[in-house]
């Protein structure tokens, strides 16, 4: 290790001096504190030993010059001090030297000495390459992390864009819908679709988990579902022989799902999805393993349709039920997914069904959208602006 | 994840410890139930009663673990509150575990 040694005595210092060489050390030398001063500047020293009383500039003083300056490497500063006494070493520490060495100094003093202060720097050293190493790491991951950003939201935006527009009309029922993702993207989705001249299907289903797979799985399911497919739709049966086509019973579609869908890593979904006849008003739901959608009656009444049912995806071959029942003008339908109910505030508790039909019983008399913003608000509100952990989606249809 | 089990005879009884399995902890429930069928036991009561909140993955764990102890084994659910029992219920997993008040009634039933 290069270490300057400093002091007026030439005797001492060429002593001193051949003690070091002798320890393996590479020795410059100076004669007073100024010269020292000029030699850090000009080089890379991080080892002084330096004398105490030295015209012109002395030790104490060169040690408080050292940490002045603040070189890009730690200085290591042994003063020699010829009396040892407690003051010198208080005034000397406050100065910023890591050590002393009482004269006459001992040559096994020394040596030790040394080698504490070349453990010190070792470590230092150790300390500065690892953060040279982490800056570099962390720059990598803020531009890896800004990569995946633009993705999600490249993705986010190609997920609103399979969900109906705002205000979307079909034979006189209206519908609007809000996607609120966790993340980015959802794992949530939902559609509403004239399929036929009498028809109108929709439905609202949300991929168990969330985030990235779950996404993957509801934007194919929402290909799968889209109503202008016409091979292989599992939302419509297919007469080959009159080439003609109608609207399966909710029941069955969920059944076709749940037939190709089957889950190979756990990943199931649970699905509302509905059938409207338009000239005779009947309205058909299969619910699978979702929460019941709430039907709003014109006269006020409120309706909870089914208990539930088995999810899409668990097990081949599963039948789902059809719950039946009227949708007049003036009714409304509000479909939903658990990320409403399950959304917990502060203390814990969840959001929960109650809560909810309470506000729709208060704002139903709202048009669509401002009851689904407003429902959106009350939900942020009861979550007190924290990240939401899952999807929520609401779907709401109106008879005109 | 933490369980509490026990054996009374050859029936193994696993309390689930944590309040929620929710998405952050559903792989590794679903690695210890897995764990417990690989050790050899054919008849498992879950014991749910610390338990006050379980999600989609939560529940895709289950019963991820239920097909994997097959179909000449037992895993059974005890001790549901609530909020948990009307999220089986809603999907229908009342008729697909068999689900009991309490581990006593459940080591019953299956002794």
């Amino acid at each position: 290790m290069k270490i300057l040694l400093v002091d007026d005595d030439p005797v001492a210092r060429s002593i001193h001096s051949a003690l070091l060489r002798l320890h393996g050390h590479e020795v410059v030398e100076a004669a007073d504190g100024e010269a020292a001063w000029q030699m850090m500047q000009a080089g890379q020293i991080s080892f002084v030993v330096s004398d105490w009383m030295m015209p012109n500039l002395a030790g104490v003083d060169l040690c408080r010059r050292i940490r002045a300056a603040a070189f890009e490497h730690y200085v290591y500063v042994i003063l020699c001090t010829a009396k040892g006494e407690k003051s010198d070493l208080i005034e000397g520490m406050d100065a910023g030297a890591d050590d002393f060495l009482v004269k006459p100094i001992g040559a096994e003093e020394l040596r030790v000495k040394v080698r504490a202060g070349e453990r010190v720097l070792s470590l230092e050293h150790g300390l500065a390459d690892k953060n040279r190493e982490l800056a570099g790491i962390n720059s990598r991951l803020q531009s890896a992390y800004a990569l995946i950003q633009e993705d999600l939201k490249a993705a986010a935006w190609m997920q609103e864009r399979l969900l109906p527009p705002a205000a979307l009309a079909s034979h006189g029922v209206r519908c609007e819908g809000r996607l609120q993702p966790s993340g980015y993207i959802a794992g949530d989705i939902f559609n509403f679709f004239p399929l036929d001249e009498e028809h109108i299907g929709f439905y609202l289903l949300d991929v168990a988990g969330h985030g990235v797979p779950a996404a993957m799985l509801s934007v194919t399911l929402s290909m799968v579902l889209a109503p202008d497919q016409m091979e292989g739709s599992p939302l419509r049966r297919y007469d080959y022989v009159a080439d003609t086509s109608e609207a399966m019973p909710p029941g069955d579609v969920i059944r076709e799902l749940n037939r190709r869908f089957q889950a190979k890593d756990d990943r199931y979904f649970t699905m509302v999805y509905g059938l409207i006849d338009t000239r005779s008003q009947r309205l058909r739901i299969a619910q699978a393993g979702h929460p019941s959608p709430v039907l709003l009656r014109r006269d006020g009444q409120r309706e909870i349709l089914g208990t539930g049912g088995m999810p899409v995806g668990l097990w081949p071959e599963m039948e789902f039920d059809c719950i039946e029942t009227f949708f007049y003008q003036g009714d409304r339908l509000l479909l939903y997914s658990d990320g409403v109910t399950e959304c917990m505030n502060d203390a814990g508790e969840g959001f929960g069904e109650a809560r909810l039909l309470q506000y729709l019983d208060r704002e139903r008399g709202q048009p669509m959208d401002k009851m689904l913003t407003g429902l959106l608000a009350e939900i942020g509100e009861w979550h007190e602006g924290k990240e939401f952990n899952d999807d929520i989606s609401l779907l709401t249809i109106e008879m005109a | 994840m933490r369980f509490d089990d026990y054996k009374s005879g050859a029936i193994l009884v696993a309390k689930v410890l944590d309040g929620r399995i929710a998405a952050d902890v559903a792989p590794r429930f679903k690695e210890a139930l897995i764990e417990y069928v690989a050790q050899g036991n054919r008849a498992i009561v879950l014991d749910l009663s610390d338990v006050t909140f379980i999600d989609s993955s939560g529940l895709g764990a289950l019963i991820a673990s239920l097909k994997v102890i097959g179909p000449d084994g037992e895993l059974v659910l005890s001790g549901a509150q609530e909020t948990v029992m009307s999220m089986f219920k809603l999907t229908r997993m009342n008729k697909v575990f068999r689900m009991f008040s309490d581990v006593d009634s459940a080591i019953t039933a299956l002794s």
